[in-house]
């Protein structure tokens, strides 16, 4: 059955995009405001822009792809859509990191699951952050005009058999789970949501905000890389950007952008790197420090029944029962997910090789993942990464610290639990050295004595936060909490990078309602309708 | 010839002393041992040892799917961003120097004369080395090989695995 593509019938009526490897010559381009990236902060800011009647250039360092390129094959879906084509590392190599590279940024490629900012990190912000004006109920209207605009409502189908675990587990053991809210709209739930949603149903900005802002004249320069932020006093006078190949290296032509404002929604590593290079004012020595992940760790489990959790909806249910145990500062917590189920996913974040890894692949089928994602910048010993620049570019220094390995003990053990409860027939800790466990008694002796270090222990994360955080307090902050500069009067911030914690949840819709919320009053100042 | 053809030649030449391609050259491996920039040589030692299990019985099956594996390494391998290809040919290039080996491995037996226990061995101290260097190694080796094996398709017989048809 044909679906219509967004993307190709929006070019073919005239909208403004610049396929930056196709330059051969510099540029100079102007708008009223010049956004740098188009992922939830970036999409989301163009359109409340356009809305108002300002004239937008939206730059990203990726390709524009759609659905018509989204074959459903890891194999294409990284090198197109992910930072450094999925293979990106913290500096130590320990933990691997999933983020979105393209027109639509990490939403183009993400698993759909949608919540509000946890009250608990809010009350956090305000009270040890300096942070204002960012409370539940402020934020509330603001979400649920997110929520509306991209469909984001509770999934209404069963969970798949992978999330299904989850649920029963958590009934098993009286445990907390919620059904998760999803960004969607006439889901074929077939389960490749990270690797671009090839019937155009998640309602990410490549399908929503990007194209109502590009419908209303606003200008896409795709493949080029902004690589300096020229700026004088305390004004941003320009943006210098590359072009880039095909391949996404270097073309050699370069482009100024001169806009009255300037938003950078890169991401919490490319913003604060962006920033950091461009020597950007930072008396407190702020950017790249205290850059979290949500590091998590995996668990998997063998079941008898087929679990094929390749299929459907990739995040359906998730737990909290272990988020906040023990308040907000205290030992870290954990949010329990899934991850869906595909070969070089797997094959690369579990353990060993030769007949050991043949024999658990030739059992994908029957293979359950649980996650742990790690609720890190609480505690007094979780200070997050550090964006550092290299010759050649970035690199994050993230060490995990004690306080995230007695967590990532206590989830493993929570995860074997929840996976015996739920039918497991055996349960193996992805860390170097362990067995599959045969019961949920074994487990809990192996996991109290298990080693648990860098590179035994599989790490990954999918959710980069911090690095630009915002607040009052210039002490602690880079940004007001209308994500304005402290030092720069027309440069605002926008994106992932702005929080001064990790959430605590998946945090898309953290984004899109603190960016919807910040691009509007700031579209007000500007003078927008 | 130039300087620059005689010093490729060189590095290859001692490359290739190191992994023993002037004693044995398996004809299933399609590479020129002069020309072997994509280290296919080195590859073609490895991906049975990291793919044991999961390689076809089948010798003439077999043999198509390492090739297939090898074409998918270097086309992963390019996809790198110049940091960590850097670093990967790095190591590459210690595998091929003898010197290298004695230092990665602890001795100078070229690769393609040891058994592939021994190269399972030598992979295995790698990964529970205490030096994170040699795990690291271990895993970017790991991560490589599996990943480019499992991107293909036509490797996802045994998995029983299908992307679904949505329009036809």
């Amino acid at each position: 059955m044909a679906i219509e593509d967004p993307i190709v019938t929006g070019l073919a009526n005239g909208w403004k995009h610049i396929d930056a490897s196709q330059l051969t010559q510099d540029q100079t381009l102007e708008a009223d405001v010049v956004i740098v990236g188009s992922g939830a902060g970036g999409g989301v800011a163009a359109e409340i822009m356009t809305e108002a009647g300002l004239s937008v250039i939206i730059v990203e360092g990726g390709p524009l792809k759609s659905s018509e390129s989204f074959n459903m094959e890891e194999r294409r879906a990284y090198p197109n859509l992910y930072q450094q084509a999925a293979s990106m590392k913290t500096k130590d190599k320990a933990i691997g990191i999933f983020q979105g590279r393209a027109v639509g940024g990490s939403t183009t490629i993400n698993w759909t699951t949608s919540i509000r900012t946890p009250e608990n990190a809010l009350a956090f912000w305000a009270e040890h952050k300096s942070v204002e004006g960012l409370s539940r109920e402020a934020l509330t209207p603001w979400f649920e005009k997110m929520e509306q605009r991209l469909s984001i409502t509770e999934w209404p189908f069963e969970p798949n058999r992978n999330n299904m675990a989850i649920k029963q587990g958590c009934e098993a053991l009286g445990w907390d789970y919620t059904v998760i809210k999803r960004n969607v709209a006439g889901c074929w739930n077939t389960g490749y949501c990270g690797m671009g949603c090839p019937v155009n149903a998640k309602q990410s900005m490549l399908v929503t905000t990007i194209p109502a802002a590009l419908d209303r004249g606003a200008t896409l320069v795709s493949r080029a890389k902004v690589s300096k932020i020229e700026h004088h006093n305390d004004k941003v006078y320009a943006l210098k950007a590359q072009t880039l190949t095909e391949s996404l290296r270097p073309s050699g032509v370069q482009l100024m952008l001169k806009a009255k404002h300037f938003i950078l929604s890169a991401g919490a590593i490319h913003t604060p790197a962006l920033m950091m290079r461009s020597r950007l004012p930072d008396p407190q020595k702020l950017l790249g420090k205290r850059t979290f992940l949500h590091p998590t760790v995996l668990s998997g489990a063998l079941f008898n029944d087929a679990i094929n959790g390749h299929s459907g909806a990739p995040q359906s249910i998730y737990s909290d029962q272990f988020v906040w145990q023990d308040g907000a500062d205290g030992e870290l917590g954990y949010k329990l997910e899934v991850p869906p189920i595909h070969p070089v996913l797997i094959a690369s974040k579990s353990l060993g090789y030769g007949q050991s890894h043949a024999e658990l692949m030739a059992q994908f089928n029957q293979l359950q993942v649980t996650i742990a994602l790690m609720r890190d910048g609480y505690h007094a010993d979780s200070p997050g990464g550090q964006v550092q620049l290299t010759d050649k570019g970035y690199t994050l220094d993230y060490p995990l610290t004690d306080a995230f390995w007695r967590a990532a003990r206590r989830a493993f053990a929570s995860m074997a639990e929840l996976q015996f409860a739920a039918g497991a027939q055996k349960v193996l800790p992805m860390s170097e050295g362990m067995p599959f466990l045969p019961s949920w008694q074994a487990a809990k002796e192996a996991i109290a004595d298990m080693t648990l270090a860098p590179f035994k222990t599989v790490v990954a994360s999918a959710h980069v936060m911090g690095g630009c955080p915002l607040g009052e307090d210039k002490q602690m902050a880079m940004v007001d909490s209308r994500g304005r500069s402290h030092y720069l009067e027309n440069l605002s911030v926008m994106d992932g990078s702005l929080f001064p914690t990790s959430l605590g949840a998946n945090p898309q819709l953290s984004i899109y309602g603190i960016t919807a919320r910040n691009a509007s009053l700031l579209a007000e100042e500007l003078g927008g309708a | 010839m130039n300087r620059r053809t005689f010093l490729t030649t060189a590095l290859v030449g001692t490359g290739a002393l190191a992994l023993g391609v002037n004693l044995y050259h398996p004809p299933q491996v399609r590479v020129s041992a002069s020309l072997d920039q994509s280290h296919r040589l080195l590859f073609s030692l490895l991906v049975p040892v990291f793919l044991d299990g999961a390689l076809p019985h089948t010798q003439s099956l077999r043999v198509a799917a390492q090739n297939r594996t090898l074409d998918a390494i270097v086309a992963t391998m390019d996809l790198l961003p110049e940091e960590s290809r850097d670093e990967l040919e790095q190591l590459l290039e210690l595998l091929e120097s003898r010197l290298g080996l004695l230092l990665l491995t602890g001795n100078m037996t070229p690769l393609l004369m040891r058994q592939p226990q021994e190269l399972a061995a030598m992979l295995e101290a790698w990964r529970t080395s205490f030096l994170d260097l040699m795990v690291t190694a271990y895993q970017g080796l790991r991560e490589l090989v599996l990943a480019s094996y499992y991107s293909c398709p036509e490797h996802w017989t045994r998995l029983n695995y299908e992307k679904p048809r949505l329009f036809n």
